[in-house]
C-alpha cells in the first residue's frame, strides 16, 4: 500500500514538474516568435533546452544554403538579453556571438555558401538559476 | 560541461521524479532567472538531456528554389490528397503529414489556391488524427482562406503551425512523431528536387541535391532511436541505403572571415564551399528517394 502510494507521488510529481518545465518554455518560446517578423519564415521547429547553470551549454547542429538570409532569435525568460548564443561552421571556427553585441535576442546571417553550422546557447553569467532556453531560426531568399 | 538540446521524454519524467522525491520535501529554494521565470535550483539537478538535436531544413525553402530554378508547376509530383483518409497508422499518418506539409508549401509557392485548400485540409486531417489539431485550428483554416493570393502570409501561417505542432509534439514526449513528420517533408522535398532534375537538369536542383548530405544524416540520428520498431526499421534501412550513395559526394569546405554589419544586426558568412555529385550518384538518389516516397504514400 505505502509502496503503491509513493509510486504514484512519483507520477504525479513528474507529471506536475514535466508539464510546468513544458508550460514555462511555451510561454518563452512564445515571447521570443515575435522577434521571428513577418519576412521571415520559421523553419517549422523550436529548439529548446533547460539549462541548469551558465555553465552549461546546449548545442545543435543546422545547415544553412547559400544565397539566404536566416534569422536565429534566442530567449530565456520573458525580457530580452538572457541567452548567449554562438554560431561556429563544422571546424569550430567562430562567426559570431550575440554576446559581443550585448546578448542581442535575434541576429540576421546571409549566408554566401551552403555550410553546416553548429549553434551554441548559454545562460548569460550573471543568472544564477536555471532557465529553458528556446531558439528559433527563420529564413528569407 | 555541453550539452545537447533534448526533448522531454521518459528518462526526463524519471529523472524528474527522482529529483523531486529527493528535494521536493526540504526547504524551498527558488532562484529567479529573470521575471517571470523562476525555477527551483535545487530541482533543476534532476534534469535529463537526452539525445542529440538537429535543425532538419524546412521542405519550403527547397521549393522555393525549385520554382525559382524555372521548373513549371507539376502536381504529378504530388501526394494526392484523396490518400489522406487511407492512413491507418500513427507512423504513416506523421510520415504523410510531412509530405503532406511540404505538398502544401509546394503548391502556396506556385499560387495554386485551390489545391493549397484541398492540401490543407489533408494536413488538418491528419493532425487531427495525430491529436495535434490545435496546431492546425478552425482559425488557422479560417486566416489560410483569407490570405490566399497573399504567399507571403499563406507560407508564414502554414510554417507557424508546423512549429506548434513540432512543440506539442516534443512537450508531450511524441518525439519519436515529431522526427516522423520532419521526415516526410524532407523526403518529399528532395522527391521534388530529384523529379525535378530528372525533368530539366539544373545546376542549382543539383547542388541542392547535393546538399542533403548532412540533412540525411542528421535525419537518421532522430530517427535511429526507434530503430527497434518494426515500422521504423525498414525506412530507416532505406534511408542508410542512400546514406552510403551520399558517402561519395564531395564537400569541401574553406572558413573566411565573416564580416558583421552591428546597425543591421546581420553577419554575412563568407566561408565558401564547393560540392561535387555525379549523374551516377544523382541518378543512384533519384531511384531510392522514389522507391522511399513511394512506400510512405502508398
Amino acid at each position: 500500500m505505502k509502496k503503491g502510494l509513493i509510486k504514484l507521488l512519483f507520477v504525479v510529481c513528474g507529471f506536475v514538474f514535466s508539464n510546468s518545465a513544458n508550460a514555462q518554455c511555451d510561454t518563452i518560446a512564445n515571447a521570443c516568435a515575435r522577434h521571428l517578423t513577418a519576412q521571415f519564415i520559421s523553419d517549422g521547429q523550436q529548439y529548446r533546452a533547460l539549462l541548469l547553470n551558465p555553465e552549461e551549454t546546449a548545442e545543435f547542429h543546422a545547415t544553412f544554403y547559400g544565397g539566404t538570409t536566416y534569422r536565429i532569435a534566442a530567449c530565456s525568460g520573458l525580457s530580452d538579453g538572457n541567452l548567449v548564443f554562438t554560431v561556429y561552421d563544422s571546424e569550430r571556427n567562430p562567426l559570431f556571438t550575440n554576446a559581443d553585441y550585448k546578448n542581442a535576442p535575434y541576429w540576421d546571417f546571409k549566408i554566401v555558401s551552403t555550410l553546416d553550422c553548429i549553434i551554441e546557447a548559454r545562460l548569460k553569467g550573471e543568472n544564477q538559476g536555471s532557465g529553458c532556453a528556446v531558439i528559433l531560426i527563420g529564413f528569407k531568399q | 560541461m555541453r550539452l545537447k538540446l533534448y526533448k522531454f521524454k521518459g528518462p526526463f519524467i524519471l529523472l524528474s521524479v527522482v529529483s523531486i522525491i529527493s528535494f521536493s520535501c526540504g526547504p524551498d529554494t527558488e532562484t529567479k532567472v529573470d521575471d517571470g521565470n523562476k525555477i527551483d535550483s535545487n530541482k533543476t539537478t534532476i534534469i535529463g538531456i537526452n539525445g542529440e538535436l538537429f535543425s532538419i531544413p524546412s521542405p519550403i525553402q527547397t521549393a522555393l528554389m525549385i520554382k525559382k530554378s524555372g521548373a513549371n508547376y507539376s502536381k504529378e509530383m504530388l501526394n494526392p490528397t484523396s490518400k489522406a483518409t487511407s492512413y491507418s497508422t500513427n507512423f504513416q499518418k506523421a510520415l504523410n503529414l510531412g509530405i503532406y506539409g511540404a505538398d502544401l508549401g509546394y503548391v502556396t509557392i506556385y499560387d495554386q489556391t485551390q489545391d493549397a485548400v484541398s492540401y490543407l485540409n489533408a494536413v488538418r486531417k491528419l493532425a487531427d488524427d495525430l491529436g495535434i489539431s490545435g496546431a492546425f485550428s478552425p482559425a488557422l483554416i479560417e486566416r489560410f482562406q483569407k490570405n490566399l493570393g497573399i504567399q507571403d502570409s499563406l507560407l508564414g501561417l502554414v510554417s507557424v503551425a508546423y512549429r506548434a505542432s513540432d512543440a506539442y509534439l516534443k512537450n508531450n514526449e511524441r518525439n519519436d512523431i515529431s522526427g516522423l513528420v520532419l521526415a516526410g517533408g524532407w523526403i518529399e522535398s528532395l522527391n521534388f528536387a530529384t523529379a525535378v532534375y530528372k525533368q530539366k537538369p539544373n545546376e542549382d536542383v543539383k547542388r541542392r541535391i547535393a546538399e542533403q548530405k548532412s540533412s540525411l544524416t542528421s535525419l537518421i540520428k532522430l530517427l535511429t532511436p526507434y530503430y527497434s520498431q518494426p515500422e521504423y526499421t525498414e525506412v530507416i534501412d532505406n534511408l542508410k541505403d542512400m546514406a552510403t550513395v551520399f558517402e561519395g559526394v564531395e564537400f569541401k569546405y574553406s572558413y573566411e572571415k565573416p564580416s558583421v554589419d552591428p546597425d543591421k544586426q546581420t553577419t554575412t558568412v563568407n566561408s565558401k564551399s564547393e560540392i561535387k555529385i555525379t549523374d551516377q550518384q544523382i541518378n543512384s538518389i533519384t531511384e531510392k528517394i522514389t522507391t522511399i516516397r513511394n512506400q510512405i504514400a502508398g
